[in-house]
């Protein structure tokens, strides 16, 4: 049987957690830019 | 609270509901131990990208038939979120191989036709972002999009058509799936909350695309009109 090599599994989760609250941000980010020069305009 | 929102917390708490599911419901597996956790990430993670390159041929094709905007903007949200969702599934599977492989990497046939997969929708992207006429970038990129798609069955394919150190396809298999309950239900829950995020994603990401357009016609509109001023002064 193989050792647990919990190091691997814990940074598995942690590249896909900071690769998707990182595209969450920017998500924000961009819709809240938006958003801002949506009501300067109007 | 609108839709979009209600689907964030939805997705949130599937992903939780499949953290609890991979961690605490699952069983050690029997012979690579607790590294096969990184299953509950690396699987849904793949299928959650054939699901969005999916989608973008459903919109090129919707595009190239309709001349529909909304079409488009469905096709570029979802390959943005696609190569996302194909950068998780090669950044895990590159740290679960190293362990049970020895390596971060190999040329075996799922790896290099998913790495292909990944750069078609990087190169679709960067399509997208060179072209300036909205109108031939829709139209360039939707044909992209459709050849693009030929490759989601060469990826999933791969492992029976070429001898592979990638396992063979267990859960989307011809054969009744091998995994055991327990595995198999955690695998759904991430799954689940995993298709949730995209969903979600996907609502936002059209959303701003929208209010780009809408910037960008505006501001042709606030320079066409700033245009004609100036042609009357001239006058």
């Amino acid at each position: 049987m193989m050792p647990d090599n919990w190091g691997y599994v814990v940074g598995a989760y942690g590249v896909a957690a900071v690769a998707l609250y990182g595209y969450w941000r920017h998500l924000c980010r961009r819709a809240r830019a938006l958003g801002r020069n949506r009501r300067s305009r109007a | 609270m609108n839709a979009t929102r209600i689907l964030g917390w939805l997705a949130a708490a599937g992903l939780v509901a499949g953290l609890a599911a991979g961690f605490g419901y699952a069983p050690r597996e029997a012979v690579q131990g607790n590294v096969q956790r990184i299953m509950y990430l690396h699987v849904p993670a793949v299928l959650t990208a054939y699901l969005a390159f999916g989608l973008v041929l459903v919109g090129s094709v919707g595009y190239l038939a309709t001349r529909r905007p909304g079409w488009d903007r469905l096709a570029a949200a979802a390959a943005e979120i696609g190569v996302l969702f194909t950068g998780v599934t090669i950044a895990s599977g590159s740290i679960w191989g190293k362990p049970t492989w020895g390596v971060w990497w190999t040329w075996d046939a799922r790896l290099t036709s998913t790495a292909v997969l990944f750069c078609v929708y990087v190169g679709y992207l960067l399509l997208r972002a060179m072209a300036e006429d909205p109108e031939a970038r829709a139209r360039y990129a939707a044909v992209v999009g459709i050849l693009g798609a030929v490759n989601i069955p060469i990826v999933h394919f791969s492992v029976k058509w070429w001898r592979a150190l990638h396992q063979p396809s267990t859960i989307l298999g011809p054969e009744p799936s091998p995994i055991a309950q327990p595995i198999l239900t955690a695998l759904a829950v991430n799954a689940v909350g995993f298709g949730l995020l995209f969903l979600y994603f996907l609502a936002r990401r059209i959303e701003i695309a929208r209010l780009e357009e809408d910037r960008d016609h505006r501001s042709a509109l606030s320079f066409g009109s700033g245009a004609g001023r100036l042609e009357e002064e001239a006058r």
